[in-house]
């Protein structure tokens, strides 16, 4: 009886087992990044909706488990996706005007699949958590997203609603672009141009707090909430750049 | 407070008032039809007319002020199935006599301690589940694509009146005022309020929790940063969302949808509470539950395809003037119908 519970225990638990083992191990770009290096799994905390009626739209945080890694510096984060038509959803770099790593953005699901992160630490390790999504057939069959209308490229930027200087900062920033996937038709049948916001600079008083890349799966309207870290103040720049050559920058002060 | 928190707790506040009032005052479609059509009694059906003809005016007069904007609601979107609206109307009709009463209904019974309910309502969100993203769902979209048609212009009454030239004010005030006063007499004439005072005032403030919905998450929660969709009661998908969220709430976010269902199945207990109408009931004949079980499945479905239910687009949908809330509430009327008139009659 107490062998067979083993048994049934040890096969619900493979995850566990094999350590370091992941959808990365299958996903090329994740694969170059990692090379020889086994991440360290769990480390990074993915939060999504377990089931989702949209797609287009969907919300997703993470960060670092503060218990084992409260010291931990991460210098890079990678997003990525198992199921969509490209693996890669955002790329992010950090300077020293970084908060703790906890974000949050809006990204496009093709169907139900995994979502994974990997973060560089500032000693070279590698972290890693990932999740499990299921995207249905749109609930409601609301129209989808924007196209170049009037507010096109307006940046705007979200500082924290109460500032504390023992506390990071949180910012919000968030810009006016439909993310034109280019693997939409137009109603005549012509396949439309590729079109994305690709990249955004964030620096304080001239000190870089992240550089984000960004990939065709990133939502319409890109969103970014990020921290910049405790005790900072000053000037607070952002600049995002398109595929299409335009130019958007946003400012605040904090506190 | 965030705007996902104020939608919450709003959408909780709105669902209890509207329990306490339905329970008050037994506020139901279904019933309302049910006595017109055979016994010649109005005073409930009145009492939807009036909610209905609120809700109209409290939103366009919302519209007017700039405060909501109707046209990103679903029951505006720029295209729609011309065929599934009507028909999912005309089942969810059909379902909500076979099943005595629609999802908004269930819920207060449920609340006053009517278990058949729960059957209904079991029913309802499971079915509506499964033609929104579960095994109905391939069906339900292949249908729908080949029976879109698109509009320029959002496809309502406001929005076309607008298109012709007149001023947004007058585009919304005269359909408005029309349909809304012309609502209010009908229930004032057929309906014997005068010697009810105070359930003309609650069948009114019903209409008035539809615009607080509106007024919650197209107003007050409104945040470009974290948006919220726009929208106020019903009870089809967001039944099923609740009982969603009863087995997956680790990886769920409470919306507005399913604090409505919340709010509404307490404020009806504590409305049957306080009035000492509370009473366990269950079924007495195997009849009865094939009945509430095949009422569930028919409205959950219909209710999806018609994009809401005799709350959700015959209050909600109407008082935005939609094209398809039209369509829907015509289905709904029309397979309601069936059930005292024609070859799939119900016997009583």
């Amino acid at each position: 009886m107490m062998l067979r519970l083993l048994f049934i225990a040890a096969l619900c638990l493979p995850t566990l087992v094999q350590a370091g083992s992941g959808p990365w191990e299958r996903i090329d770009p994740a694969r170059e990044l990692l090379g020889e290096s086994k991440p360290e799994v769990g480390a990074l905390a993915l939060d999504l909706p377990a089931v989702t009626q949209d797609g287009s739209s969907v919300t997703l945080k993470v960060s670092l488990d503060r218990r084992r890694h409260s010291d931990t510096v991460i210098e890079a984060l990678y997003l990525f996706t198992t199921g969509n038509p490209a693996p890669e959803l955002a790329e992010f770099q950090f300077g020293p005007a970084a908060g703790p790593l906890d974000l949050e953005t809006r990204i496009r699901l093709d169907r139900s699949q995994q979502v994974f992160a990997l973060a560089r630490t500032a000693d070279d390790r590698w972290l890693a958590g990932v999740r499990d999504v299921r995207v249905t057939v749109s609930g409601c069959l609301v129209e989808g997203t924007g196209s170049l209308d009037d507010d096109f490229m307006l940046a705007r930027v979200r500082g924290p609603s109460r500032f504390r200087a023992d506390r990071p900062s949180e910012i919000r920033a968030m810009i006016r672009h439909p993310m034109e996937t280019g693997f939409r038709e137009d109603p005549q049948g012509q396949a439309i141009p590729r079109r994305i916001v690709k990249q955004l600079d964030v620096s304080l008083e001239g000190e870089q707090v992240l550089h984000a890349r960004f990939h065709p799966a990133i939502a319409a309207h890109p969103y970014l909430r990020f921290h910049v870290a405790a005790g900072l103040e000053g000037d607070l720049e952002l600049e995002w750049r398109e595929s299409g050559g335009e130019k958007a920058e946003s400012r605040i002060s904090i506190p | 407070m965030s705007a996902q928190a104020m939608v919450m707790w709003g959408g909780l506040a709105l669902g209890v008032v509207f329990g306490v009032l339905a329970q008050a005052t037994a506020f139901c479609l279904t019933g309302g039809l049910r006595e017109w059509w055979s016994k010649g009694q109005m005073r409930r059906i009145g009492g939807f007319a009036l909610a209905l003809a609120v809700a109209i005016l409290a939103t366009q007069i919302l519209a007017v002020a700039g405060l909501v904007e109707p046209a990103r609601s679903l029951y505006l979107q720029a295209s729609f199935s011309w065929l599934l609206v009507p028909l999912g109307g005309v089942l969810f009709g059909y379902g909500m006599m076979l099943a005595r009463g629609c999802g908004a209904r269930a819920l207060v019974l449920l609340g006053e301690g009517n278990l058949r309910s729960l059957v209904v309502l079991l029913c309802l969100g499971i079915a509506a589940h499964a033609a929104m993203g579960g095994v109905l769902a391939p069906v339900r979209v292949a249908v729908a694509e080949a029976t879109t048609i698109s509009f320029g212009t959002p496809p309502g009454l406001a929005e076309w009146l607008g298109s012709v030239g007149l001023a947004e004010t007058l585009a919304r005030l005269i359909p408005a005022l029309l349909l809304g006063g012309l609502l209010i007499l009908i229930a004032l004439r057929i309906a014997d309020f005068h010697r009810a005072r105070a359930e003309l005032i609650a069948v009114a403030a019903i209409g008035l929790v539809i615009a607080g919905g509106w007024f919650l998450t197209g107003h007050l929660a409104a945040d470009d940063f974290d948006p919220v969709p726009l929208q106020s009661l019903s009870f089809v998908a967001p039944v099923g969302d609740a009982i969603q969220y009863l087995m997956l709430a680790t990886g769920m976010r409470v919306d507005f949808g399913v604090a409505v269902v919340a709010g509404v199945l307490a404020g009806a207990f504590l409305a049957a509470l306080l009035r000492g109408r509370l009473e366990l009931r269950g079924f007495e004949k195997p009849g009865q539950l094939v009945r509430a079980m095949l009422g569930g499945v028919l409205m959950g479905v219909g209710g999806v395809l018609a994009l809401g239910c005799s709350i959700g687009q015959g209050l909600s949908g109407l008082s935005t003037l939609a094209l398809s809330s039209f369509l829907a509430a015509a289905g709904i009327l029309l397979g309601a119908r069936l059930t005292v008139h024609g070859p799939i009659k119900l016997a009583d």
